[in-house]
């Protein structure tokens, strides 16, 4: 700490000083607007009231026996899960492997590069990738004699089109969080092993992977904040269809907020949306208990 | 597992994957190079033989990337600039200065990074309304400048600083903004980097805040009149599209390859990581 530097009143004064400036963009854009959004999701506001009127938990009520709102949650759930996991996945197999061989930068550099594509510009790739006469994608399926696919214009695959794209963008940043980590692990820890008699998946299994516990957390609630942004890739790729088939909940409470103007019901739609994320992240915590307390200090 | 077979394997599964994410790259350069007679031609998906500039020429004639450019770069920076300059120095309170409840106030930074403000749209256009900032540069800035994100590493990287360095600076009588200029943020340049980088790739590519909070070109910023651009083209001219899609990408690329290695040994042993 900073001794004998401002004694007294003096410290709290600059503390004051340093701390508000950001205190103050935190408040207005973060805290009144969760606040706010809680307090209108109880009232009924759109372009044919004049005034907001208030109506209680009715605005949570329709939307529990709407059909359209299961599905877009369905889909948020799915796009999640599938998003993360394989992510996860991809992210830890290939620290490991770039970890162990020569040419890091090179690997290193050009599976993180995706990454770096605006996911405006991410859109319009993989709208092209996934076109069905010419697209790259379907001309390679082709090739090999296998059955082309709809991707983006049919219900049954227009999410899983966006999830494929989400995954090759990520993986590669994920994997650098997870090539830190490794960086942590001690080569002792792997030496004894070895004089163990482990074997390469066993030295992984039982060394690697525990330890980059924290790492993992780390990826896993960045992933998860991820899922509940992917406005963008939904609205050039497919505006959430066919149908609801790739709405997610960002895109469904966009629709009602801005094409609909039904700022109530937008502003339930972002309480849930709000609670949702709470109710994970603290859930993600939970489940690393301790690792984290270390790692946050 | 060293044996010769076992690094063959993964040699070949890292080169595959590398192919896997280089390929979109390579059709999207050589799309935007072929004239449109090219591009439906049998060889399309191989390099045009005879590259052409003009639907760069037809994307810029089209609508305004310039301008798009212009206020990308504002935008930007501005969100950059003010950021660091509200948030170093929280962070070096919470950092070097002990007071009451200073964790419960870290906690609201802390919770700011789990709630992104594409979640917040709704409650922060109706904030920006009230303002009468809509349709400004402003309202593309003002929003992201609390950075909880920014706060954290920055907290992380000025506890590491030793106290004997702080101590003696102390002595030379330095005050509090002597301190942070002259020892704290010098010795957090790789952080203070990898967070530029970070937020200017997260900024160039926001997208559902300036589609709710601009009607104009003249305010629009690159990502946003991509999206314009491709609803109002008709039909798929694909050299034309990718063309756009080029040039809002080319200068994170560059920026990017540039600065790769780097940005990569500051990211992983700066407090970026799990």
């Amino acid at each position: 700490m900073i001794p004998g530097l401002t004694p007294g009143r003096h410290k709290y004064l600059t503390i004051a000083l340093f701390l508000l400036p950001s205190l103050a963009f935190l408040g207005l854009f973060t805290y009144y607007p969760i606040i706010s959004s809680f307090y209108l999701s109880f009232f009924r506001s759109d372009p044919f009231t004049v005034k907001p009127i208030f109506v209680g938990l009715q605005n949570y009520i329709e939307f529990i026996h709407n059909p359209v709102f299961w599905q877009v949650i369905t889909n948020n759930v799915i796009f999640a899960v599938a998003t993360i996991l394989p992510t996860m996945l991809l992210a830890l197999c290939f620290a490991i492997l770039i970890d162990e061989v020569a040419l890091k930068s090179f690997f290193r550099g050009s599976l993180f590069l995706p990454k770096v594509v605006p996911y405006a510009a991410l859109a319009m790739i993989w709208v092209f990738l996934y076109e069905p006469n010419i697209g790259p994608i379907n001309r390679f399926l082709d090739l090999l004699g296998l059955p082309t696919i709809g991707w983006l214009g049919s219900s049954q695959s227009s999410l899983l089109a966006i999830i494929i794209s989400m995954i090759w963008r990520n993986f590669g940043y994920y994997m650098l969080i997870y090539l830190a980590g490794l960086q942590n692990i001690s080569r002792d820890l792997y030496d004894s092993a070895r004089v163990d008699g482990a074997s390469w998946l066993n030295r992984h299994l039982h060394v690697t992977i525990p330890l980059l516990g924290p790492s993992t957390l780390f990826v896993f609630v960045v992933s998860i904040i991820q899922s509940f942004k992917a406005f963008t890739q939904v609205q050039l790729m497919t505006r959430g269809g066919p149908g609801y088939s790739s709405s997610i909940l960002i895109y469904y409470t966009y629709e009602f907020a801005f094409k609909f103007w039904k700022m109530g019901k937008a502003s339930t739609l972002t309480s849930i949306m709000i609670l949702m994320l709470i109710f994970l992240v603290i859930l993600a915590f939970g489940f690393y208990g301790r690792r984290i307390t270390y790692e946050m200090k | 597992m060293f044996t010769r077979a076992g690094k063959w394997v993964k040699y070949t599964i890292l080169t595959i994957a590398s192919l896997i994410t280089l390929v979109p790259f390579y059709f999207t350069a050589i799309m935007a190079f072929k004239a449109p007679k090219q591009i439906l031609s049998g060889r399309y998906l191989l390099p045009p033989l005879h590259p052409t500039v003009d639907n760069f020429l037809r994307v810029f004639g089209a609508a305004p990337f310039l301008t798009y450019l212009l206020n990308t770069i504002i935008v930007v920076t501005g969100i950059l600039a003010l950021q660091l300059l509200v948030i170093i120095p929280a962070a070096y309170v919470f950092a070097r200065i002990d007071f009451p409840f200073s964790g419960a106030i870290f906690g609201l930074y802390v919770i700011q990074i789990m709630l992104p403000l594409q979640a917040l749209i709704v409650p922060n256009y109706r904030v920006i309304n009230t303002l009468g900032l809509v349709n400004t540069r402003l309202a593309l800035i003002l929003p992201f400048v609390g950075s909880g994100y920014c706060a954290f590493l920055l907290r992380q990287t000025f506890k590491q600083v030793p106290q004997s360095l702080v101590d003696s600076a102390v002595i030379d009588g330095c005050t509090h903004f002597g301190l942070i200029r002259h020892v704290f943020l010098p010795l957090a340049k790789p952080t203070l980097a990898v967070f530029a980088l970070i937020s200017v790739a997260t900024h160039w590519n926001d997208y559902l805040w300036p589609l709710i909070i601009t009607d104009n070109d003249s305010v629009r910023t690159l990502t946003i009149g991509l999206g314009m651009f491709v609803q109002h083209q008709s039909g798929a001219d694909w050299g034309l599209l990718m063309a756009g899609t080029l040039f809002i990408t080319g200068p994170l690329v560059l920026l990017f390859l540039l600065v790769q290695r780097s940005f990569i040994e500051s990211f992983m042993s700066s407090g970026i990581k799990g």
